[in-house]
């Protein structure tokens, strides 16, 4: 390694992804369903309360029942009609297929795509396997990704979920699955000390996103007072991670990038993400 | 006669093929090598050279001819200084400093380079061109991109790699061919300061002022661009290189020392009959107790190419000297300086100048030192000036007159920036015929 090459490693190394802090409120608040109206009130108050946080910007509630729509196009109609900034709903409207974790049915899939509004999505109110402590109220929110630094947008959505006196997770997964297929191929090349390899890019990919957190707890701290900031970076595989993190922080709500500038569809460890983990809310960003 | 002259030929014939070291791919110390092997061979042949037995500490010593050939206070200097530079670069003090000056500007380009111009200076001056070259060179890389300043970077880089040469002028160390004339001269390290650093502050503001209006390098207008760019280089965190906060004041308290210590060798009892090799290397051994386990690693990254080159040099110069090459050269040399003080120091200056632009430096530093001392000029001689200020600033002329603006055009090349070697030579040329009338005038006017 040349001395121009390790310089110029330690002035990246240095050059740090820097936090924003910015106050997210919702004014339009879309709470969407496919219930008759008596079910759908209940519905609405058991999101009113479990999002309790949205009330100090005193959003305008609207909703949408399962008589107001019966197809894909009807609903994105009505939701640019509504222009909300938050939307709030379950999985596998107008079906059944919510008894089997496979998808997220139709109405979900596209609108979580087709539409650049924040989604929440709740359990859905049949199934009856949110966890016992969800539902109360916000405060363990989860902002969880594989690539955190830099994030200032998901940071934000978590704090504006995070309800006063609460905590937030700050959470990065680095994919040891990919780890591992790269430690591989350089186990195979002989001008590489495998060791030292694995051991100084496993601290660099998780020195960056402790770095950001550190740089968001201060900055959040000075302007955010009433909320703790939490952090959990790891090597590890994504949902089984999740999930247990999920149980033993009881948390409430996790909050994860869905769109992917590079493809129309949902990228593939969110969708995962949006499909298993069913038992507490998710906000789709 | 003859054997004067043979001897000459081979001379010519080194200095040609160090100047066509990157043609021949051969590394300088194994060129030096061949005509070390050789030119003693041939001084031993004629008779020229016989090993003496001398008295040293009351004992009968009998040294191959090759020994006391050597200057072995100027490469124990090198070895010193290069082994403590490079464990102190690991407490991360310099790269502190870098980034604590880069935010400090607040991203204005034209605060940004009278910085990095000033840090090259210094770093030239306290650690070597070469360092200071690759520490300040790549940070403008990452900071410029950060600013969105890429097209600025070209100017950036060129600025510092001459500023490299001129920050070699500041102390007896910081450059061989100071340590080389210095010592040959006997100029000691705080009269050498003394003496040089008005020019190295002056040549320093003349270059920075002259690259800013020559690459448009100017400062921010508006509190939008201010702040927008503030934040940029905000994200710097100057701890990040540092492993160890013990390690950082321990290698910034020896840094210090250091610098104190070579600039009191030749006054201070004992050490003055030890030398700056002694303090040098003592140094180097302190700083080395930190990394006690592991400091082969240190002594592989030593540059084993220009400690042998060195010392087949002062051999190959060592038998011209037997073979009356220097005085033969001198002699040509004398109606230069047989001009008188004005015309001789100044045609000596460009000489050694356009000599360094095209070969190395050091040989023409070891070389006219020789002469110089051969020909008993005094140490308060400003022909000894001009050999320093030309043999240096030579090394603005081309990209291999120097090897710091050698690694200027490699970074400039890392980036994927424009550069040839006519296109450097058009751009330097100017900076450079400055910097030598303004070293003439000082050399002649306040020396």
């Amino acid at each position: 390694m040349t001395r121009l090459d390790q310089f110029t490693s330690v002035f990246k190394s240095a050059d740090k992804a820097v936090y924003s802090y910015q106050k997210l409120s919702f004014k339009r608040i879309l709470v969407v369903t496919d219930l008759k109206s008596n079910d759908m009130r209940d519905f609405i108050q058991t999101v009113r309360s479990f999002l309790s946080v949205t009330e100090e910007a005193k959003p305008q509630w609207d909703s949408v029942s399962g008589e107001d729509f019966n197809s894909v196009q009807q609903l994105l109609d009505i939701i640019q009609d509504k222009k909300p900034d938050l939307i709030v709903t379950y999985r596998h409207l107008h079906s059944k297929a919510w008894q089997w974790p496979y998808s997220l049915g139709e109405y979900l899939d596209i609108m979580s795509q087709a539409t650049s509004v924040p989604v929440v999505v709740m359990p859905h109110p049949d199934a009856g396997h949110a966890l016992s402590h969800s539902l109360q109220n916000t405060d363990q929110v989860m902002a969880m990704t594989d690539h955190l630094t830099g994030d200032n947008g998901l940071v934000n959505m978590a704090l504006s979920m995070t309800a006063p006196g609460g905590h937030c997770w700050l959470v990065h997964v680095e994919n040891k699955q990919i780890l591992d297929r790269y430690m591989d191929v350089i186990g195979k090349i002989p001008s590489i000390e495998t060791d030292q390899a694995l051991e100084t890019i496993a601290h660099q990919l998780l020195k960056e996103p402790k770095d950001f957190i550190d740089a968001c707890r201060s900055v959040i701290e000075n302007e955010n007072g009433n909320v703790t900031i939490e952090d959990v970076v790891v090597m590890g595989r994504h949902i089984s991670e999740y999930r247990e993190l999920i149980q033993a922080k009881k948390i409430d709500m996790l909050v994860f990038n869905t769109k992917d500038e590079d493809q129309l569809a949902m990228h593939g460890s969110a969708y995962a993400l949006a499909v298993e983990l069913r038992t507490i809310p998710l906000m789709m960003v | 006669m003859k054997i004067t002259y043979l001897f000459a030929a081979l001379l010519v014939m080194m200095i040609m093929l160090l100047a066509l070291e990157e043609k021949i791919h051969a590394k300088k110390s194994v060129i030096v090598a061949w005509f070390a092997a050789i030119t003693l061979f041939l001084a031993s042949f004629f008779g020229l050279v016989y090993p003496e037995t001398v008295k040293i500490l009351g004992l009968d010593v009998t040294l191959p001819v090759y020994i006391p050939a050597i200057d072995w206070e100027v490469i124990a200097i090198i070895l010193g200084s290069s082994l403590f530079v490079d464990v102190t670069s690991k407490c991360g003090l310099f790269t502190w400093i870098a980034i604590k000056l880069t935010k400090a500007s607040k991203g204005d380009p034209f605060r940004l380079l009278i910085f990095y111009g000033v840090m090259t200076v210094v770093f030239s001056a306290v650690l070597n061109n070469v360092t200071a070259m690759i520490i300040v060179g790549t940070l403008s890389g990452v900071s410029l991109s950060k600013l969105n300043l890429n097209n600025k970077l070209l100017g950036f880089l060129l600025v510092e790699g001459l500023l490299t040469n001129v920050g070699g002028l500041l102390t007896l160390i910081s450059s061989v061919p100071n340590i080389i004339v210095g010592n040959a001269a006997e100029i000691s390290f705080v009269t050498f300061f003394i003496k040089s650093s008005p020019y190295v502050v002056v040549a320093t503001i003349v270059t920075i002022i002259m690259g800013a209006k020559l690459f448009g390098i100017k400062a921010l207008q508006g509190d939008v661009a201010k702040a927008e760019a503030a934040q940029h280089v905000a994200g710097f965190d100057e701890n990040d290189g540092i492993e160890s906060i013990w390690f950082f004041k321990f290698g910034t308290v020896m840094t210090a020392l250091f610098v104190l210590a070579l600039a009191s060798a030749s006054v201070t009892p004992y050490i003055k009959d030890l030398g700056m090799g002694y303090v040098a290397l003592t140094f180097a051994a302190i700083m080395l107790s930190y990394y006690k386990s592991t400091a082969e690693r240190f002594y592989q990254a030593v540059d084993w190419d220009l400690l042998a080159f060195f010392a087949g040099l002062f051999i190959v110069i060592n038998m011209m000297e037997h073979a009356l090459v220097l005085d033969l050269i001198g002699e040509e040399l004398a109606p230069i300086i047989g001009l008188g003080e004005i015309w001789g120091t100044a045609i000596l200056m460009v000489a050694s100048a356009l000599a360094s632009s095209v070969t190395d430096n050091i040989p023409l530093a070891a070389m006219l030192a020789k002469i110089l001392s051969g020909l008993n000029v005094p140490s308060d001689s400003t022909l000894w000036w001009a050999v320093i200020f030309g043999a240096n600033l030579g090394g603005n002329i081309t990209p291999i007159g120097s090897a710091s603006t050698l690694v200027a055009v490699t970074i400039i090349h890392k980036f994927k920036l424009p550069m040839s070697f006519m296109q450097f030579v058009k751009t330097a040329v100017p900076f450079a015929v400055l910097q030598l009338i303004l070293a003439a005038g000082y050399v002649l006017v306040f020396l």
